[in-house]
């Protein structure tokens, strides 16, 4: 499962970039609400899979970095991205693109909010302080769900909608580069970045188990 | 030889036997057609238990799913359980966060659980291990124990079976966007309180069988060794410890078997016991309406038959020969049996008064031919016949008497067929030894009558005529009241008609001087109470013996 291209040792820092394949592609299951209907499918064109995905550097030390600003709309009872990948101290907003109520909040240790219910067209922000995993919820429809992920470096990066993906330039030496991914959890390659040449760590996320 | 039994007791054994018969085959009927009732009535009975217990688990499992799946909604309980997995797979879990998280699981789903009043609503993890469980079964659901889900849909129901025991299970995928992060299991216990439930519903015994493993029942344990032995069967007939039951399968799912049995021997014990004692009353009212009717029916035959003999009885006492027999009334027969007995009796009396006419005729053939001897006696037996008669009515006696007084009278003399000519017909005083010979008549005639059965009565006449109250006559010597009325009477009669009679020896005296005779010797020759009524009866004291006794005689021998 391992295909890490090493190449030649360097001094200079090198960005690490490749793709994620999925094995199978994981079948998806429109979700019902309370009332056994099913949600509506998505208008927008829906995202990849490899969307879903931050590719990071395992142990990285803290190192400063830049706030973002990012945003996570609530369309047709989803959360659109579902995944975002941020730097501490960036602020997220939330708004709202529905003709109905939603609620944001959260349980996580990393970021504990609750934004309440707001309508449609307005927005609420959070700033997230401290890196970890923020899992969002919304309070009235329990299927819509969305990761933030907070770090506090700045080596990590959400593949596009063709998997590929680059992270920053990195200090040489043995690297740990994961790829998380929602529901499939943590793959992690071994890679020596040498200076001087990109670094390729191509991903192939596990087959989930059914 | 017994004597046959009477009339009631054989209506009442006649009765009393059909009744019995029909009683019988009564019971004998009823006692199968009970039996095969009870069998059709018990498994109908658990047929339709089986579709209302299908009906109302259906409603009940779909109820339970829109439980389930509105329960699975709940955004908190799968905010802290994707946020508990998701963490602890990112970083891992503070401890306190753990708690945290494990706190919020646990107070959302003993919240539902209060809601649902379910024996345990559980959550299962992806890899299918306990997360939490609330509910008054929820030791059986250990947090981690590994359960085995039916089927991955996103709503499934089925049973399970823990190590507690099993569970009819209704579930629901705990759904976030596109995943499962879980399922949430609204459980019941398929335990003796289940099976009290069904059994109180179905109004019969049920058992439970996890794995071929009896773990709830309400019947005796014996009844389910045998069902377990016999191994699995839906439906039909089975002996279980000794008795018929009928069984139905209610419930088949994954290791669990629900059956629900009844015994067809003890509803058909007591649906015989209902019907017998029914039976038992029915029986006992026959009975005492057959004894009243038989014996009425017996009354009504035996009433009229007794009356008619104790009137026969009556008669023949009284030697009545009224020759009819009143008809009772009671029935035809009996009618036609007393007319029967009527003409009977006519006949008889018809054939009875010829013989007396036949038998008169020939005594009084007898006293002609001695009367016609001696031709100053001629008409001297007639005469003392009518004379005695005269007497005995004046003294009121019964008819019978009379017969005997008349017909004794008319032979009184029969002796002195025996007697020569000489002696019987000499005109001059008789020598003492003449006199002896004609004395023995009365002894000579007895033993003449002897012969003859039917002039019994007239024996005592014949042989004591000559008998006087003061013990002076002859043959014996008799006194007073020894000497039978009819024999005084007739010495009365005799001496009378002798006196006033001509005889070869000297003329024929006066009535007065006979009777002044009479009297005389009243007491003594002769019974006073005869002579009074002699005396009282003759027509005067005029002289005119003659017509008087013509007249007499011919009204005698008419």
């Amino acid at each position: 499962m391992l295909f890490a291209a090493v190449g030649p040792a360097a001094q200079q820092p090198s960005i690490v970039r490749g793709r994620v394949e999925i094995g199978i592609p994981i079948s998806t299951r429109r979700p019902t609400n309370a009332y056994g209907r099913t949600v509506g499918a998505p208008k927008l064109a829906p995202e990849s899979e490899r969307r879903h995905v931050v590719v990071y550097l395992r142990d990285a030390k803290p190192a400063p970095v830049r706030p973002m600003h990012a945003e996570i709309r609530q369309r047709d009872e989803n959360f659109i991205p579902r995944v975002v990948a941020v730097t501490v101290g960036s602020d997220v907003e939330f708004p709202n693109d529905d003709p109905i109520y939603h609620n944001v909040f959260s349980l996580s240790r990393a970021k504990n909010f609750d934004l309440g219910r707001y309508p449609r067209g307005e927005t609420r922000s959070v700033k997230f302080d401290k890196p970890g995993v923020v899992k969002v919820f919304c309070q009235i429809h329990s299927h819509m769900t969305a990761t933030v992920m907070v770090f506090d470096h700045p080596w990590f990066a959400v593949p596009n909608e063709d998997g590929r993906f680059e992270l920053p330039p990195m200090p040489a030496g043995e690297r740990l580069i994961t790829a998380w991914h929602e529901r499939l959890g943590d793959t992690t390659l071994r890679v020596r970045v040498e200076a001087g040449r990109p670094v390729t760590a191509d991903f192939v996320l596990p087959v989930p188990e059914l | 030889m017994k004597a046959p039994p009477r009339l009631v007791a054989r209506t009442l054994a006649v009765t009393f036997v059909t009744v019995a018969i029909i009683l019988s085959l009564v019971f004998l009927v009823l006692t199968v057609d009970v039996r095969d009732r009870v069998r059709a009535s018990e498994t109908e009975k658990l047929q339709v238990s089986e579709k209302m217990f299908t009906a109302l688990e259906a409603r009940r499992q779909q109820e339970q799913l829109a439980t389930i799946t509105t329960l699975a909604e709940n955004p908190t309980l799968k905010a802290a359980l994707d946020t508990y997995f998701t963490e602890s797979s990112f970083s891992g879990l503070a401890p306190e966060q753990e708690r945290s998280l494990r706190d919020t699981v646990t107070r959302e789903i003993d919240k539902l659980a209060a809601l649902t009043a379910a024996d345990v609503l559980a959550i299962v993890d992806t890899r299918g291990r306990v997360f939490a469980s609330a509910g008054r079964s929820r030791e059986r659901w250990q947090v981690d124990e590994r359960v085995q889900l039916p089927g991955t849909a996103s709503l499934f129901q089925g049973v399970v079976a823990l190590p507690g025991g099993a569970f009819r299970i209704s579930g629901a995928s705990l759904s976030l966007a596109d995943r499962d992060i879980g399922a949430l299991v609204l459980g019941t216990s398929l335990d003796g309180n289940y099976a009290q439930e069904v059994s109180n519903l179905s109004n019969a015994g049920v058992v439970i069988a996890v794995n071929g493993d009896v773990v709830a029942r309400t019947v005796p344990p014996e009844v389910t060794d045998d069902l377990t032995k016999a191994g699995p069967d839906p439906g039909g007939t089975r002996r279980l410890n000794g008795e018929e039951y009928a069984i139905r399968q209610l419930f088949a799912n994954g290791p669990a078997r629900v059956y629900t049995l009844t015994s067809l021997d003890a509803a058909a014990r007591a649906a015989t016991r209902d019907a017998l004692f029914t039976l038992g009353m029915i029986a006992f009212g026959a009975i005492v309406l057959a004894a009243l009717g038989s014996f009425w029916l017996a009354r009504m035959l035996t009433e009229p038959i007794d009356q008619l003999v104790s009137n026969i009885a009556v008669m023949t006492a009284a030697r009545d020969e009224r020759p009819t027999l009143q008809p009772t009334g009671s029935s035809r027969e009996l009618d036609a049996l007393t007319a029967a007995f009527n003409q009977l009796m006519k006949g008889l009396t018809a054939a009875e008064a010829e013989s007396r006419a036949a038998y008169l005729g020939a005594i009084r053939a007898l006293a002609a031919a001695l009367d016609a001897r001696d031709p100053y006696t001629a008409g001297h037996s007639e005469r003392v016949s009518a004379l005695s008669v005269l007497i005995g009515r004046e003294m009121h006696l019964g008819n019978s008497d009379l017969d005997v007084l008349r017909l004794g009278a008319l032979l009184h003399d029969i002796g002195k067929i025996g007697l020569s000519d000489e002696v019987l017909r000499k005109p001059g005083s008789l020598t003492t030894e003449e006199y002896e010979q004609i004395k023995r008549h009365p002894a000579l005639g007895a033993r003449i009558l002897r012969q003859v059965p039917f002039l019994a009565p007239h024996l005592p006449i014949v042989e004591l005529h000559h008998e006087r109250p003061d013990g002076r006559g002859y043959p014996f010597g008799l006194r007073g009241d020894d000497i039978p009325l009819a024999s005084r009477i007739v010495h009365v009669a005799d001496a009378y008609d002798a006196m006033t009679s001509a005889r070869a020896y000297r003329p024929a005296r006066a009535r007065a001087e006979a009777v002044s005779e009479l009297q005389r010797y009243a007491g003594t020759q002769f019974d006073h109470a005869s002579v009074d009524a002699l005396l009282s009866a003759l027509p005067s004291s005029t002289d005119a013996p003659e017509p008087a006794l013509q007249e007499l005689l011919g009204r005698q021998l008419a």
